[in-house]
């Protein structure tokens, strides 16, 4: 599956997902999961918040679902339930109907001037 | 399940270059050493330059394109079935332990869909790893080559290592030209010269640890913005950060970049300080991004982190500037590089 359009048939964790995914898999069977668990928790709670800040630009936001998929929404009540970022991006793309660029200068003075009022 | 006994995973060495670039040539030169005696080969054509090798194996170019996927997320069929069925055979006992895997691909393949086979073939990627990608440059039509096809420059964009072969023959000026151009596509990739086609596979498949020329990883001086030179379209941009970088900041960054613009960054190479003991290993051709390595330590004393992109019609100013915008995610400001650089 696509990098970037891969949904849900989770056969290979998103390079983002990699380093907590794996150290969880090197584990064994052994290993007490919810060590692991608690990590991975806090990566997905930090990954929401670290992209909302990013999406907040667009009126989009997105929640950690349960830990295992991310809800984007707009304030329109469209939503879009995606596996990690690879799926995100091009979800948020489909409901504002362009794609969303960080090299994009008008993103770049949204987030100077937001950075600013804070 | 892992256990500790776990053998690790077969490298697979991706061998690429234009159309009579001397690939197999070089292969056969390589493959004549005793020590590559259980590395599998897997080749696209029987050619006229006979490899004589025993575990030579025939892959036929099948590519299967994935709905709405873009060329270079798609799978390889055959070689699916080439490294499945060499694992097959070494599992019986038909083999001996494969050391490694040399797969030779045509002289217009793109590389990135091999990458792409073995990172998401369910079973594939827990048997293989990409090792490197080695891309032969000729340096009699090289520069003709590079003028007039695309296909040159993302070969070389895609390259661990760049082999400059029929430099016997080449005239004395233009060995030292094409050098210079390759690291203006490619500054992290190793240049070697293989005149006759010949070369030490320790060379060749070593980590250049015995290589002498700098690693340049040098604070900007008077290069602007870290542009090295560019060819036509392509730039490198090669910089470093301030600080530690918050790594879930920096995926959201860079997948955010690749899902935009994926098919124009070429590659990123580098090594990223996440304020861990050891640095993030980031390695990707085009949208295919390699398992980022999570390194337990640094490999030398710089402990900075250093970074290249190479684009296509994305200047090393926009990439920067980016960069600063996202410092406040990332906790850490992008630092322009010259581009002499290698990781």
């Amino acid at each position: 599956m696509c990098v970037l359009c891969g949904q849900d048939f989770v056969a290979q964790a998103h390079w983002t997902d990699r380093y907590v995914e794996d150290r969880a898999r090197a584990a064994g069977p052994d290993a007490d999961p919810t060590e692991y668990q608690r990590d991975r928790r806090r990566d997905r709670a930090h990954r929401a918040a670290v992209t909302n800040e990013v999406l907040a630009y667009y009126g989009l936001r997105v929640k950690d679902w349960a830990g295992s998929k991310y809800v984007l929404s707009d304030g329109k009540g469209n939503s879009r339930i995606v596996q990690d970022l690879g799926a995100l991006w091009p979800a948020a793309e489909k409901i504002l109907g362009r794609p969303l660029d960080p090299l994009d200068p008008a993103l770049k003075e949204r987030m100077l001037d937001g950075a600013l009022a804070r | 399940m892992p256990s500790p006994d776990k053998p690790a995973k077969r490298p697979v060495t991706i061998v690429t270059g234009f159309l009579g670039s001397g690939k197999t040539t070089l292969l056969s030169r390589v493959l004549l050493d005793p020590s590559m005696s259980d590395t599998a080969v897997l080749v696209n054509e029987f050619g006229k330059v006979g490899l004589d090798h025993h575990l030579l194996r025939r892959a036929d170019e099948k590519t299967v394109l994935l709905g709405h996927g873009c060329v270079c997320c798609t799978t390889r069929d055959d070689l699916v079935e080439a490294l499945l069925g060499l694992l097959d055979e070494e599992g019986r006992g038909e083999i001996a332990p494969l050391k490694g895997i040399v797969v030779e691909t045509t002289g217009l393949a793109d590389p990135a869909p091999i990458l792409y086979t073995v990172f998401s073939h369910p079973v594939l990627q827990h048997h293989y790893r990409v090792d490197r990608v080695i891309c032969t440059v000729d340096a009699v039509n090289g520069p003709l080559h590079l003028d007039r096809n695309p296909e040159s420059t993302k070969q070389i964009a895609a390259a661990d290592v760049v082999v400059l072969t029929k430099t016997d023959v080449s005239e004395a000026g233009l060995v030292g030209g094409l050098r210079g151009r390759v690291g203006g596509i490619n500054p992290s990739a190793r240049v070697l010269e293989a005149p006759f086609g010949a070369l030490d596979p320790d060379e060749l498949f070593g980590d250049g640890a015995a290589d002498q020329s700098p690693s340049g990883l040098r604070p900007s001086g008077a290069v602007e913005f870290g542009d090295g030179l560019h060819v036509s379209e392509t730039h490198s941009t090669s910089l470093t950060f301030d600080g530690p970088v918050d790594w879930t900041a920096f995926g959201t960054w860079f997948s955010m970049l690749l899902h935009a613009r994926g098919e124009d960054v070429l590659r990123v190479k580098g090594l990223l300080d996440v304020g861990g003991s050891g640095p993030v290993l980031l390695n990707g051709v085009q949208h295919v991004i390699h398992p980022p390595d999570h390194l337990e330590e640094w490999p030398d004393e710089d402990r900075r982190s250093r970074i290249v992109f190479i684009t296509r019609g994305i200047r090393a100013e926009e990439i920067v500037d980016s960069l600063e915008t996202f410092s406040g995610l990332t906790g850490a400001r992008p630092q322009p590089l010259e581009a002499n650089l290698r990781v």
